[in-house]
């Protein structure tokens, strides 16, 4: 059971962007997708949510070849958070985080939407702005509304076992410190309860500290994975980055000016 | 915590519940307005006498045959602009997109012309007759959004000029195709056309009537169920579609119901301007954003408005009636100033 890409090339505009790329993410584990910009962890990132029907190779969810599953069956699987893009009318936040709901809204379903909605927006830390409008929130509040959202298409009814991803690009982007390991934070409990995660990082060291696995990537190539220990070398890390980069171990820390 | 879990499903349940009540209280707008519309006029006929079985024939033919049709029809056309306007508008996750301003009713217009003036006569007599002009409006509202959208597309943030722009363009072809077609046609067809291009919904009759009544009641049937995928497109088309929104499915049904009612309304009232942009912005301003409440609720005002429009239009000047375009874009140009001037501090 997993979520994984076998041997996927994408090719647009005659561009090769990814070569035979294949990486598994597990249920309950935290995989780090790291490398240069251009190294294709967004691209990898869409061909694994199904955005991008890959040029040659599959992608599937727990042995399902994603080509056979509808949309609808792939948005119970996995969620996405990505760079969101600004909200035109002033939907309130709690509007915003029940768009990740799944599951109709009758009679019985309100029910559980209330109480999955209260726990969701409890963890993400934004009960309190449940009436605020959207388009009011700072940008590291919005990122948690959209967190929380993300989270939320992932409920599922304590008697299901089905296994669920979280894809994350850059969540972290713009975020203070505090805000930062809040939502690292968060992530981590919810691979603690069973969710795989892929989550694209930019940050060497925060991927060290909280990943179980890293993915280094460079163009559009997989240059190793493995736990950090194994990945992170400063050879290699020079050689990807193409700036001197040193290590120290316990604890494993990137310098690299 | 079970107590939060109370007070949340409470405050869940209030919103809905005060969106229900504005619905409601919407429904009986129109309803009155239709009955005020109904009785007023330049010939008198008193609500009263009619419940009674009292009136007079020519009251019951009056009622009958000239004022029901005429009510029905503005309620329809304003039920359908207003519901189009609200659907593009959260399509295109743009606060600007009415069906008058971006050239959809320019494109309906031209193709009801094209018929009125190009199409032999026994084929407008025929049994297919009163379907060709709805049926033409329909085909030009829909090339038109389908050409808006393939061209917006790419635009991304910058969506709202180019369909500004490009709205600006189809106008002006329309006016010059509109033009030519007066300059060829006949005698007979420049009064057809001349009365229809000014927008009135005097003069139509039950057999013009039902036809357009099926497409614009069937389109808003077939538009209604989006809403969903509509609140969940304005999150960007990706994100929707990761949600499991079938967003070309849903690009279709919102573009070819709103072409639909656009295109039969334009084909049977002439242009009516404003009413697709400023009848959303108001039921938002009323109950909220989300689709749910915002589809029912912009046509249910769209069809009160332009009930009370077209009563206005018949008793300003009465017994001579004002086109019914001049009062919809009196009350709707300041009004699209006043959301141009909202645009600049970024708030909807």
């Amino acid at each position: 059971m997993s979520i994984k890409s076998e041997a996927v090339d994408v090719t647009i505009n005659d561009i090769k962007l990814l070569h035979q790329l294949s990486i598994e993410v597990l249920p309950a584990e935290v995989v780090a997708l790291v490398g240069p910009n251009g190294a294709g962890k967004s691209t990898l990132l869409r061909v694994l949510a199904g955005d991008i029907t890959p040029t040659r190779g599959n992608v599937f969810y727990d042995r399902q070849n994603i080509a056979n599953l509808c949309i609808l069956q792939r948005a119970h699987y996995r969620s996405v958070m990505s760079q969101s893009q600004p909200m035109v009318y002033d939907y309130n936040v709690k509007d915003i985080v029940s768009m990740g709901w799944l599951h109709g809204d009758n009679e019985v379903h309100n029910k559980a939407l209330g109480l999955a909605l209260q726990e969701t927006m409890e963890r993400c830390d934004i009960d309190h702005l449940d009436n605020r409008r959207f388009n009011t929130l700072s940008g590291g509040e919005q990122k948690r509304v959209h967190l929380a959202r993300a989270l939320l298409q992932l409920w599922l009814p304590d008697t299901s076992a089905q296994h669920r991803y979280l894809l994350l690009d850059e969540p972290l982007a713009n975020l203070d410190m505090t805000h930062e390991i809040n939502m690292l934070g968060v992530i981590k409990q919810c691979a603690q309860e069973g969710i795989g995660v892929l989550i694209v990082l930019h940050d060497l060291n925060l991927a060290a500290k909280f990943a179980d696995k890293i993915v280094l990537c460079n163009q559009g190539r997989v240059v190793s994975q493995g736990s950090p220990e194994q990945v992170f070398d400063s050879d290699i890390l020079t050689s990807v980055y193409g700036v001197t980069i040193t290590l120290s171990h316990n604890p494993l820390t990137i310098s690299y000016y | 915590m079970s107590q939060l879990n109370h007070s949340l499903m409470l405050k869940n349940s209030v919103g809905y519940s005060k969106q229900s009540l504005i619905l409601v209280l919407l429904i009986i707008l129109a309803v009155f307005s239709a009955i005020i519309a109904s009785t007023n006029g330049s010939f008198e006929v008193s609500v009263v006498n009619l419940v009674r079985g009292s009136a007079t024939e020519l009251q019951s033919l009056v009622i009958m045959e000239i004022r029901l049709p005429r009510v029905i029809l503005s309620a329809l056309v304003g039920a359908s602009l207003g519901l189009s306007g609200a659907a593009l508008q959260g399509l295109f996750r743009n606060p600007l997109a009415d069906p008058g301003l971006i050239g959809v009713s320019a494109g309906a217009a031209l193709g009801a012309a094209v018929v009125i003036v190009i199409s032999p006569a026994f084929l407008m007599n025929s049994l297919i007759g009163p379907f060709l002009l709805p049926l033409a409006g329909i085909s030009g509202a829909a090339s038109v959004i389908f050409f808006l959208y393939l061209l917006t597309k790419g635009f991304g943030h910058q969506g709202v000029t180019y369909m500004l722009l490009v709205g600006i363009a189809v106008n002006a072809i329309a006016g010059v195709a509109i033009g030519i077609l007066t300059y060829i046609s006949s005698d007979t067809e420049l009064r057809t056309l001349t009365f229809w291009t000014m927008g009135s919904f005097g003069g139509v009759t039950w057999n013009l009537l039902v036809p357009a009544m099926v497409v614009i009641l069937g389109a808003m049937l077939y538009m209604t169920p989006a809403y969903r995928a509509l609140d969940l497109i304005q999150l960007g088309e990706v994100e929707a579609y990761r949600l499991g929104v079938d967003v070309k499915g849903l690009k279709y049904r919102v573009i070819m119901s709103a072409a639909a009612a656009v295109g039969a309304s334009v084909a049977l009232s002439g242009m009516i301007g404003f009413v697709g942009l400023v009848v959303p912005h108001i039921a938002r301003m009323l109950g909220g954003v989300g689709h749910r409440y915002l589809l029912p609720a912009s046509a249910t005002l769209g069809a009160a408005l332009m009930i009370s429009a077209d009563l206005l239009a018949r008793i300003i000047v009465k017994p001579a009636e004002l086109p019914i375009g001049l009062i919809t874009s009196a009350i709707g140009s300041p009004f699209f100033l006043w959301l141009i001037f909202r645009m600049k501090q970024n708030v909807y």
